[in-house]
């Protein structure tokens, strides 16, 4: 079977859907201006009236940090506040995922905010436990990594010059990122199986687990094929993005405006991901 | 009347002038107390140094001296319990220096003899002078001579040695073949008259203090190693039968002596001819500024010696530029560089012993992946040799006043890089790869960067704090360092241009080779400006005080046209203020009036001297601009004004003189605000914080 015949169905779905990006990033949105309005209100307050000439004592940036530095008491009662904002984020996002995968996968393409949060609210339970089983295999990743990443210590711990150094922490990083996104892989399955099939979760990972035994390297495979379109495409917007004139209005308003459209293009990513995935199992998962 | 000619010299009198010549040279070098003559050979298998050497220590003070007092520096690498490691423990960085098995650094006095053979080991013990003490630092061994040292007498020690270099320690160290090799021989502490031995342990937070002396070292070591050291190599031996190779280094006054072998090392030479790398157009410049003739600011050639790691290599040219621009800018602004040699060392790798400086010799430190316009190296190839003119030639004692090397030179770094390369990017990295092509960080002087970093240290210590006694690393580094080249930076635009630089050169070359103290930095500042300034450095170095004005509010209304209540010359009871006359009223009412006030605060304990103050320039949205002068002392001021337009920006210090402001984003009023800029600053944090979110959502 060709590559298109998860593609196109994967895509497809996430073309009918596109809503649900468009709701996640408002979310999303709303999370950062909070979590940020403590930071925000004290800018505002240290440098809504600072004047910059045109040739500043020192560039605009190193005023921020000054700002920053001068406040420093109040940065650790901030961090505390952004990591409780953290730990509420991850029941939220709990909700937005079970949201996200019940739109994706329902046979009804129509999209509502209300549909949306229905599902969230229906299979919040399920995904929720997903992932506290999930915590396990993440051990069982992390054991694995250690294994794999022990000769490249071995071989960086040993170096005359920083090239293996250098090599050996990029392929470290890389066999994180490969072992991540097998198991991610995992964890995706399950959670589209318990949406499309309505089975609990603890069978829901034992059907994961028995298809990825059967399709693995090709459900990886493709997964890894669109992660490497998505690096691809983020590379070229990020590089974009430094070439933007920094400082001039136009400029700033093009990286806010080019940034955002960034930020729903990684929730759209997300919903290829799931839609692909969708596709793949339902093509597979009789053989 | 006959031309006169010389008598008819016979052998005798060539004979005695050749004696009185030479007794005039010995009593030139003579005018150091020590004069050294070490012999040592590596021994890479087992990271061990086997050393004599012969100090001839003379007392040059009007003092009787009961004993000696010797560093034993890498004794602070032996174990948990030295001041050292217990300074690093304290600050939670004792794995740094925690070695592993076989890697603790240590020397061992073998023996000590008096060159009429007396045996001096049983008068040496070891001595923890700084407190609190520590019985257990073996960094400083005193030695009781058999009777005092009479003045002008002198005395020749023989001693033998052996050492463990530490596995990659604090400035010296080694990882398998390669070694840097600092602060490595007993080495006899600073007799000051009338105060006794200087001769601190082995701080944490400190370098070091020794006196001048002529040195000649023999450093053997396996055929196969690069060497480089302090000085000039004046004879090789080969020995092919044990495969060993004998380098003899011959340096004259200097205060230390450093060297470095390893066989990943590619040496290379170049030339610094000061005729080609001046201009006579910038002799004239600077001769004009500094008040001096051109041909007293002629730099002499020196031989620059590189020695890179191999996988460096493609970065030599970049680091020989960064030396000439050194070597040109610190010599014509504060005196030519003495020493016919300078050596650069790229350190071996993972031996710990980069950026560091000694007396002709400097390391540097670079990475294999390099952007250009990230200027790491550059600066510190330029602040390293730059320790060759604060610390290497006016020598003063790191370990009590560490700024007046550290401050200076990060100042004088500041301004070199500034004139040979411009603004440089701070480098982004991740996981060894550089990201400058993905995130663009501002362009910043360093001293930009400094200014701010500072800041946050003001009321943790003065500057002028001993070495070891800073609150921490933090607080010793961003003072020292920082701190203290933000304040010459502001001295430097409080006098001008040109008084700034003939106070640098005049401090620099009255105290060559010499040791001075913060107090003979403040006679000069105070000379040759011809003004006080002493206030400065008492506000600034020698206490802890926080400097901050700003602008507390600014405040712009329309003028009313009547006031409420009673007026005299009106009847009782008229509830308004006069009215003006009739063309007055009438023009009023063309033309609107607003008062506008403006409040100066001044936040923190610190302020200007007297005689000093802040000026502030006030600019109206009808083009005019109003200037005032604020003396500084108080805690507030406020200032008036009535002007047909409001406030549209005000700037306290405008000509930025006070960079020691440890706050200047409250500085300046602006009724518009900094716009886009700021805009962009949320935006960017919004847009990092929906990242983080996003990822962190992934692992849901």
């Amino acid at each position: 079977m060709s590559l298109q015949t998860y593609l196109n169905p994967g895509l497809n779905r996430t073309i009918s859907r596109l809503r649900l990006s468009v709701y996640i990033w408002l979310i999303l949105l709303v999370l950062a201006l909070l979590a940020l309005a403590p930071i925000n209100s004290l800018l505002r307050n240290s440098l809504g009236h600072f004047y910059l000439p045109d040739k500043p004592v020192m560039p605009f940036e190193l005023n921020l940090a000054e700002v920053f530095l001068a406040n420093q008491e109040i940065l650790g009662p901030y961090l505390g506040f952004l990591l409780t904002l953290m730990l509420l984020a991850g029941l939220i996002f709990t909700f937005l995922s079970a949201g996200l995968f019940g739109r994706m996968l329902s046979p009804d393409p129509v999209v509502t905010f209300r549909e949306f949060l229905s599902d969230g609210a229906r299979h919040f339970w399920k995904f929720f436990l997903s992932f506290l089983l999930f915590l396990p295999f993440l051990a069982v990743l992390l054991i694995i990594f250690r294994l794999l990443a022990a000769p490249l210590n071995l071989w960086s711990g040993r170096a005359v010059t920083e090239w293996p150094v250098i090599i050996s922490s990029n392929l470290r990083m890389l066999v994180l990122v490969l072992l991540w996104t097998a198991f991610k892989l995992l964890l995706d399955l399950v959670r589209i199986i318990m949406v499309s099939e309505s089975k609990k979760v603890i069978p829901a990972y034992v059907s994961a687990l028995s298809f990825l035994r059967r399709h693995f390297l090709g459900l990886w495979g493709l997964y890894l094929l669109l992660g490497l379109a998505v690096i691809i495409i983020s590379a070229f917007w990020f590089f974009i993005m430094h070439l933007l004139p920094a400082g001039a209005a136009p400029g700033v308003l093009a990286f806010i405006i080019l940034g955002q459209i960034y930020i729903i293009f990684r929730v759209l990513a997300r919903q290829v991901f799931i839609g692909v995935e969708y596709a793949y199992y339902l093509r597979r998962k009789g053989e | 009347m006959r031309k006169p000619t010389w008598p008819k010299a016979g052998p005798v009198f060539w004979l005695w002038l050749i004696l009185f010549l030479a007794c005039g040279l010995a009593a030139m070098a003579d005018d150091r107390p020590v004069r050294y003559d070490l012999k040592v050979e590596l021994i890479p298998e087992t990271a061990t140094l086997q050393g004599k050497e012969t100090i001839v220590w003379i007392n040059r003070t009007a003092d009787y001296i009961p004993d000696i007092q010797f560093h034993l520096y890498w004794n602070a690498f032996k174990n948990e319990r030295s001041t050292l490691a217990r300074e690093a423990s304290r600050e939670k960085m004792i794995s740094r220096y925690r070695a592993k098995k076989d890697e603790w650094g240590w020397i061992k006095l073998v023996s000590l003899y008096t060159d009429s053979g007396l045996d001096l080991m049983p008068a040496a013990t070891f001595i923890s002078p700084d407190g609190p003490h520590n019985p257990d630092d073996q960094t400083v061994l005193r030695v009781e001579l058999p009777e005092p040292l009479a003045p002008g007498q002198s005395i020749t020690l023989n001693l033998e040695f052996q050492a463990k270099v530490p596995g990659s320690g604090l400035r010296t160290g080694y990882y398998r073949d390669g070694f840097f090799i600092a602060q490595w021989f007993p080495k006899p502490g600073v007799y000051e008259e009338g105060r006794g031995w200087n001769c601190h342990e082995y701080h944490l937070n400190s370098e070091f203090y020794a006196d001048f002396a002529d040195y000649r070292v023999e450093i053997t070591v396996p055929e196969r190693m690069v060497v480089g050291a302090c000085g000039e190599e004046v004879a090789r031996r080969d020995d092919p039968a044990s495969g060993k190779t004998t380098y003899t280094y011959v340096q004259q006054n200097i205060h230390d002596f450093a060297w470095t072998a390893s066989p990943r090392f590619v040496k290379l030479e170049r030339w610094f001819r000061g005729e080609e790398e001046v201009t006579p157009e910038e002799y004239r410049q600077m001769a004009e500024l500094l008040g001096l003739s051109p041909q007293e600011l002629k730099l002499p050639d020196v031989k620059m010696i590189l020695l890179i790691e191999k996988q460096h290599q493609h970065q030599a040219e970049r680091h020989f530029r960064a030396l000439r621009a050194a070597l040109k800018y610190y010599g014509l602004w504060y005196g030519p560089y003495p020493y016919r040699t300078i050596t650069m060392v790229d350190p071996p790798y993972r031996t710990g012993s980069g950026g560091m400086e000694y007396p002709t010799l400097f390391t540097a430190g670079t990475s294999v992946l390099l952007e250009k316009d990230v200027l790491s190296p550059e600066q510190v190839i330029i602040h390293e040799f730059g320790h060759g003119y604060w610390y290497g030639l006016v020598a003063n004692n790191e370990f009590e006043e560490a700024w007046l090397d550290e401050g200076i030179n990060t100042y004088s770094t500041g301004r070199v890089s500034e004139v040979a390369y411009g603004p440089g990017r701070l480098p982004f990295r991740f996981i060894g790869l550089p990201l400058g092509w993905l995130i663009r960080p501002p362009a910043v002087y360093d001293w930009q960067l400094g200014r701010v970093v500072s800041a946050t240290v003001a009321e943790l210590d003065p500057i002028l704090t001993a070495s070891w006694k800073f609150f921490n690393s933090m607080s010793y580094a961003l003072n020292v360092y920082y701190r203290a080249a933000t304040c010459l930076h502001t001295l430097e635009r409080l006098l001008g241009e040109k008084t700034w630089a003939r106070v640098m050169r005049t401090y620099h070359m009255r105290y060559r080779f010499r040791h001075p103290k913060t107090e003979d930095f403040i006679r000069v500042v105070n000379e040759v400006s011809g003004q006080d300034l002493t206030w400065f450095f008492k506000e600034f170095f020698f206490n802890a005080n926080n400097f901050d004005y700003a602008i507390g509010s600014v405040e712009s209304r329309l003028k009313p046209e009547k006031y409420q209540g009673v007026f005299d010359g009106l009847p009782t009871g008229q509830a308004s203020s006069p009215p003006a006359g009739g063309q007055e009223k009438t023009a009023r009412k063309k033309e609107k009036i607003y008062e506008t006030v403006i409040t100066l605060r001044r936040y923190g304990p610190a302020r200007t001297g007297p005689g000093y103050g802040l000026k502030l320039r006030v600019d109206f949205e009808d083009g005019s601009s109003e200037w005032r002068e604020w003396d500084g002392h108080g805690r507030w001021v406020r200032f008036y004004f009535e002007k047909p337009a409001r406030v549209k920006t005000a700037v306290l210090d405008p000509e930025a003189i006070w960079l020691v402001d440890s706050n200047l984003s409250n500085n300046s009023y602006s009724s518009q605000g900094p716009g886009a800029r700021l805009l962009a600053a949320t935006g960017k944090l919004v847009w990092f914080l929906q990242h983080l979110l996003l990822t962190f959502s992934g692992l849901l």
